[in-house]
């Protein structure tokens, strides 16, 4: 039986304090799978994540797991959040404050009113699982914030879900815990082999634990694709400048030839540029127009190398030295650009290589 | 995954037409309306009315309206009691701030013991310390007797300036509990970066601390000015003897104690009341939020160090203590001990003619003995239920989807525009008209509802800060786990708002043993509470079984206070 995650058409709106609308958000999580909701705080990530939940009622759309149907807003079919059997992890971790662990995991299998023999085992299951059996009898504001989060999740987990929903559950934490937990969290989906969506802001989760990584934002899905094509090839404007450190060069396009083309800068310097995109931009001949490239693509190339096609002249105008490396804001004939360099490069000048596979043209 | 979980997943289609939770949700807000509305309607009715409702030769008519409009009297009491309420609110928050800052910010000796014998007014009856200033202070006061033996300047209480004083020293003490937790809350930073930057200490109070507390100035200012313009109690002991009305005495007097008792005008001057307060309500609500920059709260109460009055301390507690004393200790004392003699009088020493008379006079007769035995039956059982209801109340306007959460936060704060004695008045004349709910009159059901009603405002506000205190995290962490929204209330948030509902129970308790003027008209044989039968053995001119009754009344407050914070640890403010 299949039984991934389908979101389709989910629309809500209505404009709050606490919550942007979404717009005709369409995500498919394969079963077993971890798909990253990803975007700046109000892009309508967690909105998107609590109508999975049921804790916030969509316009119009459909949530499913395989042909269990939670959510059909034109069969006028919205299911309480206690109905749809689901596993969440809060950003607070939200701990019940008058439970002890034991309770708190217990809670949803004693609501399934299970023989409490039955409850025992499985709690313990959960809290062996997290790693926590010993703390059983503690209560929560007695654990430390890496505690309290495996107790959440123990909890999420104990009445054995289809789909696992995470709200942020690491960004409480410190940065040292946060990687490790990373680590674990992702290790231990796939130990269990759960369907899992995950909301964060934070670009580094999100390519560190994903199998698929949806960028939102303004309440609409710009991109959902696997880390590595999310990186290497943005669909638009937004996920390149949102995702990594990305500029912008500006000229003309010419010689538009299938999967070939040049920019021409107003200082008269041609770059070559491969299609390799996956942006449904139309190239056109004579248009003026911003190509992206990643600040680490960029290539410094030292006093007297021979020359190359794509070089392009530029002036420093700020250097900020970050410890690994340093990084340098210089100023070209087509715009602004940041690259990085581990060396301290002399003088106010320099010129770079920007490679042909590495330019971006996409659409805004 | 084992494959027997696999069947837990049913493909459901249907969509759930009843649930218990929006059954609840339903009743909690019909409950609400009705309590609401059923008072209202016949007051609203029969001002419009030309004879009284149950006649039924009424007519629809305009001239309960215009008759009213056109007296003199009403006019002169309309001016008389804006200005009474203006003063006592100006005396009463001018004192109760200046108490807060040097009580909680000074290092006066005695300051603890300060802080707690301020706030006794706030748990004692109005009607109770009118009488218990009446006894020390009126025309045949026992101070007023000691002050003339000795030759001295003698004053008047039964003045205009005499009620301004005492309704004054009633209010004191909500402007003085709300400065105070401003202050406790206020960031100390605030006042150290003042002083960092060359300001004195004095002057760091005069700059900083004062006024950082506008939010609680404007909103305890806007609190007395309403509570002070339905006051009944002490206008009615002080004033009556000299002429004085004040609206609230004005409709006891056409409408309980008048000869001919015209249902329409009485009916009139409620609804006019009731614009009128509510106008006030708004504007306290405007006020509020507009003084939302004012607020920095962040959450940590770090007690700052308390600013050195220097050679000044001795004088300032000198001068704190002779108010506690003479506004507060002395007047209640006296009434405590005139309970407990045959006649209380500077001329003979009280402490010889001790006595028990006047207490068995009031458990000797069964009508007295009935109103004790009654005002603490409310007090439990009527607190406890009106407190549930309001906790659900706050719940669903703050804690669910139910489609008309916002109306039923509203309605269950819209009392505050109903002073007490109209709320009897609507409650009597509902009671009478429909056919069946008369006979709840003689007991203390009517009653108890109609408290419930006046109290609905106080209940869900005592209960809202901590439902909004309480991360919704929690109850969404509640549903997910497969709890129904009752459930999620029922299994975590009543628990987690136990110390909340706990001490909302016994400021509700306290408050129904103190009301009195919401019983005045609905009180019948059998439902008579202690505040009626005081108001009843005063008219008598009963002095002492009045002071025995005020004594019990005390003494039952000061168990419920000591008991909520001894056994259940809870305070009863911050």
């Amino acid at each position: 039986m299949n039984n991934d995650l389908i979101i389709e058409g989910l629309t809500k709106k209505f404009v709050t304090a606490t919550s942007v609308a979404i717009a005709d958000v369409n995500i498919t999580v394969k079963e077993g799978t971890f798909t990253t909701l990803l975007g700046p705080s109000g892009c309508g990530k967690s909105t998107t994540l609590n109508c999975v939940a049921g804790l916030e009622q969509p316009t119009a759309g459909t949530i499913r797991v395989g042909d269990f149907v939670m959510t059909d807003t034109a069969r006028d079919l919205i299911l309480p959040p206690e109905q749809r059997h689901l596993g969440m992890v809060f950003q607070s971790y939200a701990l019940w404050p008058h439970m002890k662990v034991f309770d708190n995991v217990a809670f949803a299998l004693k609501l399934q009113k299970r023989p409490s023999d039955e409850i025992r085992q499985r709690v313990h299951e959960s809290l062996v699982l997290v790693g926590l059996e010993e703390l059983a009898d503690r209560y929560p504001f007695q654990l430390s914030g890496g505690q309290q989060q495996r107790v959440a999740l123990a909890r999420a987990v104990v009445s054995r879900p289809k789909v696992l929903l995470l709200d942020e559950p690491l960004s409480n934490l410190d940065a040292k815990i946060r990687e490790n937990a990373r680590v674990w969290l992702r290790g231990l989906q796939q130990q269990l082999g759960i369907t899992t969506v995950y909301v964060t802001h934070d670009q580094s989760e999100a390519f560190a634990m994903s199998d698929m990584i949806a960028v939102m934002s303004m309440g609409k899905l710009q991109q959902y694709a696997p880390p590595d094509e999310i990186y290497e090839r943005p669909a638009n404007r937004f996920v390149a400048e949102f995702i990594g450190v990305t500029s912008f060069i500006t000229g003309i396009l010419q010689n538009v030839d299938g999967k070939k083309a040049t920019l021409k800068l107003t200082s008269g310097e041609l770059l070559n540029i491969r299609k390799e995109s996956k942006s449904d931009y139309v190239w056109k001949d004579g248009e003026y127009t911003a190509a992206a490239i990643r600040s680490e693509r960029v290539e410094v190339l030292t006093e007297g190398a021979p020359a190359r096609e794509n070089t392009v002249k530029a002036q420093i105008t700020s250097r900020t030295y970050l410890g690994s490396k340093w990084q340098y804001t210089v100023e070209t004939s087509g715009g602004s650009l940041r690259l990085e360099s581990t060396d301290a490069i002399q003088g106010d000048s320099l010129s770079m290589y920007l490679p042909p596979d590495s330019i971006i043209l996409l659409a805004n | 995954m084992t494959t027997a979980e696999q069947n837990l997943h049913p493909a459901v289609t249907t969509h759930p037409k009843f649930s218990w939770d929006t059954g609840v949700q339903w009743l909690v807000v019909i409950v609400t309306a009705v309590l609401v509305i059923f008072p209202a309607w016949p007051i609203v009715l029969q001002s419009f009315m030309s004879k009284p409702l149950y006649d039924k030769d009424r007519a629809f008519t305009f001239d309960n309206y215009s008759n009213l409009l056109a007296n003199a009297r009403f006019w002169d009491v309309l001016v008389y009691t804006a200005a009474f309420a203006v003063a006592t609110t100006i005396i009463a928050v001018s004192i109760g701030i200046v108490l807060a800052v040097i009580i909680n910010r000074t290092n006066i000796p005695l300051r603890n013991l300060y802080s707690n014998l301020v706030t006794i007014p706030y748990y004692v009856s109005p009607l109770v310390l009118a009488f218990a200033w009446m006894q020390m202070y009126g025309p045949q006061g026992f101070g007023t007797i000691l002050v003339r033996m000795l030759k001295l300047p003698i004053w008047q209480l039964y003045s205009f300036g005499g009620i301004v004083i005492v309704s004054a020293m009633y209010y004191i003490p909500y402007t003085f509990l709300y400065a105070s937790s401003s202050l406790a809350l206020a960031d100390p930073q605030l006042e150290s970066a003042a002083r960092i930057g060359g300001a004195s200490p004095f002057r760091t109070i005069l700059k900083i601390t004062i006024p950082l507390l506008r939010p609680a100035i404007t909103y305890s200012a806007l609190l007395t000015l309403v509570s002070s313009f339905e006051l009944l109690s002490i206008p009615l002991v002080l004033g009556n003897a000299v002429g004085i009305d004040t609206l609230a005495t004005y409709l006891y007097t056409i409408g309980v104690v008048g000869v001919n008792k015209d249902q329409g005008a009485v009916a009139a001057v409620a609804v006019l009341v009731v614009i009128l307060v509510t106008g006030l309500v708004y504007l306290q609500g405007k006020l509020v939020s507009l003084e939302r920059r004012f607020v920095t709260v962040g959450g940590k109460a770090t007690r700052p160090k308390a600013i050195d009055l220097g050679a000044w301390k001795g004088i300032v507690s000198f001068f704190v203590g002779l108010y506690v004393l003479l506004g507060i200790i002395l007047p209640l004392g006296c009434i405590v001990l005139t309970s407990f003699v045959p006649f209380l009088s500077p001329f003979m020493n009280p402490l010889k003619m001790l006595t028990l008379e006047n207490y068995q006079g009031i458990f000797g007769s069964p009508a007295y003995r009935q109103s004790v035995v009654n005002s603490i039956n409310i007090s439990i059982f009527a607190a406890a239920i009106g407190i549930v209801f309001m906790a659900v109340a706050a719940l669903i306007a703050y804690r669910s989807t139910f489609k008309y959460r916002n109306a039923v936060k509203y309605m269950a704060l819209y009392p505050r525009a109903f002073p007490g004695i109209i709320v009897g008045i609507g409650f009597l004349w509902a009671f009478l008209l429909v056919p069946g709910l008369g006979s709840l009159r003689n007991t203390i059901i009517a009653i108890s509802v109609a408290f419930i009603m006046r109290y609905l405002p106080l209940g869900f506000s005592a209960v809202s800060p901590a439902v909004l205190q309480v991360s919704d995290e929690l109850d969404r962490a509640g549903r997910v786990a497969g709890a129904t929204w009752l459930g999620t209330i029922r299994y975590i948030l009543l628990p987690i708002l136990r110390p909340a509902l706990v001490s909302g129970y016994i400021l509700l308790a306290i408050s129904f043993l103190k009301e009195y003027a919401t019983a005045l008209f609905l009180v019948a044989e059998g439902s008579r509470v202690i505040g009626t039968t005081m108001l009843e053995l005063w008219k008598q001119g009963g002095a002492e079984p009045v002071a025995a009754l005020s004594t019990i009344q005390m003494a039952i407050t000061a168990v419920l206070i000591i008991g909520a914070r001894k056994l259940l640890g809870v305070k009863l403010h911050e």
